[in-house]
């Protein structure tokens, strides 16, 4: 015994549903094979539709007057022989072989990685072709190292010319261009290694701790000290004999960076995060060259000090720099260096900042040049002033203002006080 | 008068033709030209209650009405001849020597129907049988018929092309410009009109205002006739006619066909808009009892046949039907094979 | 070998092959008496007879379909569309027919339709067309545009010997204006197989037909102005197009141009530029990019006509923007 389903046939490829009108028979009845078993109503055709099977009607599963869509089994019959198929044999799912066996060996011959990265990094408005980023991968050039990459193309796009070019120069170069940790070569001969000392080991800390703390920039001047060179000239041999030492420049300097810190009192602070400490009391740090490196005394509360004073302090400080006999909070608390790149005969430095200060004054050689005033040559005492400072909180405006404030210090250095 | 005639298979029937040469039909000719008319018209029901059934999918004809055109037509043609059949000469199929049997895998889109489930119906060729199936576009298969035509001329073969149109389908530019090359060039074909009233839903005095289809055929300078499509003799007498012009040499020949389409444009189309009248009118005229009748008072077909015929084309059908159901679907992946050939 | 003008290449090569197979024979209008509007068959009718060189009524769809017909119980039709834009006409019979009895039927229908098409002859909107892309977009046809005379010669030979239909693209403008070496054997230009016209490092330009030529100027005009190095691919198949030689191109060089005569939008360059965004995308290193006319009828007054087509101005202007990129 079988049970075959009599479905809504579809009478029209766009008809969707059917509407049974009429049944012929009921639950229970006989009915022969192709015999009219219902009547249905479409929006094309009404129709009588003829049972699969002889048999018994076993079930009517919709009354008359409704609408089932196609497909839907509306009725059973029950046979009393081995049925025949349902009206829909099982669709074979066959072999599916790929569709175009040509497009498929195109995808397979294709060398493309599964995993792309984006072209445009985060960090960057870069934009790098894919081609360019498989190369870098391919090459192990890294993302910020790409981002170095010269651009030759449209707005400095980095092209497949340029990543090739750079990829060549690299090679052809031994070092690398930028800062590796930890690449020790293990030494061979002609090469003797020196062990760094406490202080040694300091600077360099320091100084490198220090250009990776600020933004260092900086500006250079130039200064007519031609009055101040006189004045000394003219003074020298009273002030040893009075103090007991000799008058050196520094004290001028000294005095100068004092005044304008007060007139420029965000040059004496320090950062602290994103806040700025504004520092009241100025005290100004003299760089002292060592045998084997430098120190940098202070002179605390150099604002209360009058030049006597200050060439007292800086004469002292130093002295004692050099004998080692300087304390402990003598070289700290500063905020405000000096330091003397001229003092070997060079012109000007680029020092780097003495943190947590945010400006450094590099003082030049002071040597006679010729000079113009007036349209005229005249033969004059210059010296440049340089000065890095931290562009984190002090702009070339104000590094640049406290700068010239300092020449016009220099330059009108009221002397007739120091008598 | 023997009491039952051995039935020959198809194709047999389409080798051997001993009265081919005649203009007339003999006993036994008539006996298989009822046998195919029969078988017609219980294929096309069987055809139409699958459908009902849902067993057959997208949609199916019948040519119910049309049963003398399309299988006197057919009678006449040769083992060698070519034959371009439309959606209601399905008898011609069968006379060519089509089975019952791929017919009904054909309307059920199987995998191992002629056309492999690629397309349905009639939408099939059989190279063997020179059958060649339409297309939907109605007309678009006679310049195809004409190209075959063209062949058999330049290979001088001597054989012939017959192909079928209705009268919507004759307005076809491609019924036209067929008819131009076939005639200029002397080709082979015999066209035939099968004039049954209605293109779809348009009855005819809306497709044209000539009293003939076969006076379009003037306009070629070929032959043009019309004739009782419902008449098995006048079908065949005509039909051999134009065949053997063709085959001659001489060009192609037109022969309008009038009949009704009985039924709807397809199973899917109630064809509320044919007058009862007319159907009525027609019912009479229905081309299967005609030959039933005229058999029957000829004494030519007995009850035995008849009843011995009916008890074999059943079974032959139903066995069809088994046979399709049971028969799977082509694979899924074959969808992507063979748009070229190698 | 001998140096021959394009049109000649043609005739060669359709000559050859009746010679070869008595089951080739020739439709189409004027084709016959008058030797074919643009002389491609003169002197066949003499040679041949008018079982094999047939003039056929004035009606599109009646010569493709009888092509179809004709090959379909097994002769070698190769019909004549006398300007590829009458095509159109007989648009049914490719499309349902010829191009899908194979596929339907599993009964191969070995015919050639010749199409002389393109533009810059001022002929028009209905003397002009490239009407490819309708054809590249039905499955079961055949398409195939040589540049060269070597290749109309040998692809006509391999277009008759195919067993499906190809629709045999043959410009105009080249006709009389192409000249090039051809052998005098009998070979044939494989169907589907692409042809590098010169080597490059920097740019690949994928093109097919009239546009083969200006492309090579501007591949020159590059090379010697500003020292970039533009590789010309020459598709000659259409259906089905080398899709490998396409993508090795676009992996060497990296940057892409595609150009052809058709009208852009539609034109069969979107389908090839699908293609390599696809399977090329990593070895890209720019956007690809395509010349073609511009998306109107082909316009007949020569300025308009200008303006409309695909010059090597055009394709210089493209490429030096690839190359800056």
């Amino acid at each position: 015994m079988a049970i075959v389903d009599v479905i809504m046939p579809q009478m029209g490829e766009s008809i969707a549903e059917g509407t049974i009108t009429k049944w012929y028979k009921k639950v229970g009845d006989k009915i022969a094979k192709d015999e009219t078993l219902l009547e249905i109503s479409t929006d094309k055709v009404d129709s009588e539709i003829p049972s699969p099977s002889a048999g018994l009607v076993a079930e009517l599963l919709f009354p008359e007057q409704k609408t089932v869509d196609v497909h839907t089994v509306i009725a059973r019959i029950q046979t009393d022989v081995h049925a025949p198929l349902n009206p829909e044999p099982e669709l074979v799912q066959g072999n599916t072989q790929s569709l175009n066996p040509e497009a498929a060996s195109v995808l397979h011959s294709s060398p493309e990685p599964a995993n792309i990265k984006h072209s445009v990094s985060a960090e960057t408005n870069r934009f790098f072709s894919p081609l360019v980023m498989n190369i870098a991968r391919a090459e192990g050039i890294s993302m910020g190292e790409l981002e170095e990459v010269p651009g030759s193309g449209a707005n400095n796009r980095v092209s497949k010319k340029d990543i090739m070019e750079y990829i060549e120069h690299k090679k052809s170069r031994p070092e690398s261009a930028h800062v590796k940790t930890s690449t020790a070569a293990a030494p061979t001969g002609g090469v003797e290694v020196i062990k760094m000392d406490t202080m040694r080991k300091a600077i360099a800390e320091h100084m490198v701790r220090s250009v990776h703390t600020s933004a260092h920039v900086g500006s250079v001047t130039e200064a007519d000290v031609s009055k101040i060179v006189a004045y000394r000239e003219k003074h020298k041999a009273d002030f040893e004999k009075k103090e007991g030492f000799k008058l050196t420049f520094t004290p001028f300097f000294v005095d100068v960076v004092v005044k304008a810190i007060k007139d420029f009192p965000l040059i004496n602070a320090s950062v602290d995060g994103d806040s700025i400490i504004l520092r009241k009391d100025i005290n100004v740090g003299v760089a002292v060259a060592l045998e084997n490196g430098l120190i940098v005394p202070v002179v605390k509360h150099a604002a209360g000090k009058d030049f006597a004073g200050l060439a007292r302090a800086v004469n002292d400080l130093s002295n004692r720099a050099r004998t080692k006999k300087l304390m402990p909070d003598e070289v700290q608390g500063g905020t405000f260096t000096i330091t003397n790149p001229g003092i070997f005969g060079n012109l000007f430095g680029f020092p780097i900042i003495n943190q947590p200060q945010v400006a450094i004054l590099g003082v030049g050689a002071i040597k006679k040049r010729p000079v113009v005033i007036d349209d005229a040559i005249a033969i004059r005492s210059m010296v440049y002033i340089s000065m890095s400072y931290d562009h984190r909180i002090i702009d070339g405006a104000l590094g640049g203002k406290f700068l010239q404030q300092i020449v016009h210090y220099l330059e009108n250095y009221d002397l007739e006080i120091m008598n | 008068m023997p009491a039952s005639i051995k039935l020959k298979s198809a194709r047999v029937v389409a080798a051997h033709r001993p009265n081919a040469g005649k203009q007339h039909l003999s006993h036994d000719e008539l006996l298989q030209i009822y046998y195919f008319m029969r078988l017609t018209r219980e294929f096309e029901e069987s055809i139409i209650t699958l459908y009902r059934q849902g067993k057959i999918i997208g949609g199916a004809f019948s040519g119910n009405g049309n049963e003398a055109t399309a299988v006197g037509s057919a009678f006449c043609l040769k083992i060698e001849d070519y034959l371009f059949p439309m959606h209601r000469d399905l008898g011609a199929h069968f006379v060519k020597g089509q089975t019952v049997r791929n017919l009904m895998l054909q309307h059920l889109g199987r995998g191992n129907s002629p056309a492999r489930g690629r397309d349905g119906t009639g939408h099939y060729a059989d190279s063997s049988l020179r059958i060649y199936g339409n297309i939907s576009h109605l007309a678009a298969m006679i310049p195809v018929a004409t190209g075959v035509a063209l062949a058999s001329k330049l290979r001088k073969e001597k054989s012939v092309v017959m192909t079928y149109i209705g009268d919507g389908g004759s307005n076809v530019g491609d019924f036209h410009e067929s008819l131009a090359m076939c005639s200029v060039m002397k080709l082979p074909l015999v066209l035939i009109v099968e004039n049954n009233q209605y293109a779809y839903s348009t009855p005819i005095a809306k497709q044209f205002i000539v009293e003939k289809i076969s006076d379009r055929a003037i306009g070629y300078g070929i032959p043009g006739f019309t004739i009782d499509g419902t008449d098995v003799d006048e079908v065949y007498a005509v039909s051999k006619q134009a065949v053997d012009r063709a085959r001659r040499g001489d060009g192609p020949t037109l022969i309008e066909s009038v009949t009704m389409r009985m039924h709807g444009h397809s199973v899917n189309d109630g064809a509320e808009y044919v007058p009862k009248k007319l159907l009525d009118k027609w019912k009479k005229k229905d081309p299967l009892l005609k030959i039933e009748k005229q058999l029957e008072d000829k004494k030519i077909l007995s009850r035995v046949i008849k009843s011995d015929y009916e008890r074999k084309i059943s079974e032959e059908i139903q066995e069809a039907i088994q046979f399709a159901l049971e028969s799977p679907y082509p694979p899924a992946g074959d969808a992507a094979v063979g748009v070229f050939a190698e | 070998m001998a140096v021959v003008s394009y049109i000649d290449a043609i005739s060669m090569g359709l000559w050859e092959e009746m010679e070869r197979d008595s089951s080739v024979f020739l439709l189409g209008e004027d084709i016959g008496e008058y030797g074919g509007a643009f002389k491609v068959t003169k002197g066949f009718l003499n040679h041949f007879g008018s079982d094999r060189v047939i003039d056929s009524v004035l009606a599109e769809s009646a010569i493709l379909g009888a092509a179809t017909g004709a090959a379909l119980v097994g002769m070698k039709p190769v019909a004549e569309m006398q300007f590829a834009d009458f095509v159109t006409c007989g648009f049914n019979q490719l499309v349902s027919n010829s191009a899908t009895m194979h596929y339907r039927w599993n009964l191969p229908v070995p015919m050639v339709v010749r199409l002389p098409s393109g533009a810059g002859i001022h002929g028009g909107p209905f003397h002009s067309r490239n009407p490819e892309a309708w054809f590249f977009h039905q499955p079961g046809l055949k398409l195939v545009a040589p540049s060269t005379p070597y290749d109309a010669k040998g692809l006509i030979k391999a277009a008759i010997r195919d067993p499906n239909p190809v629709l045999y693209f043959e410009h105009k403008r080249l006709y009389r204006h192409i000249k090039g070496e051809v052998p005098n054997d009998d070979f044939v230009v494989e169907i589907g197989k692409g042809d590098i016209k010169r080597n490059g490092r920097d740019i690949s330009v994928v093109t097919y037909g009239s546009v083969v030529h200006a492309a090579l100027e501007a591949a020159d005009i590059l090379e010697k102005q500003d020292g970039v190095s533009v590789e010309v691919l020459d598709l000659r198949s259409l259906m089905p197009f080398d899709k490998e030689l396409i993508l090795t191109s676009v992996r060497k060089t990296g940057k892409v141009l595609i150009a052809h005569e058709d009208t852009i939008t539609g034109g069969i360059g979107g389908e090839i530029a699908a293609l390599i965004a696809e399977f090329a995308f990593q070895s890209l290193d720019a956007p690809i990019k395509r010349v073609g006319a511009i998306d109107t009828p082909t316009p007949f007054a020569p300025t308009l006509e200008e303006f409309f087509l695909p010059t090597k101005e055009k394709i210089v202007t493209a490429l030096r923007g690839l190359a800056a990129f």
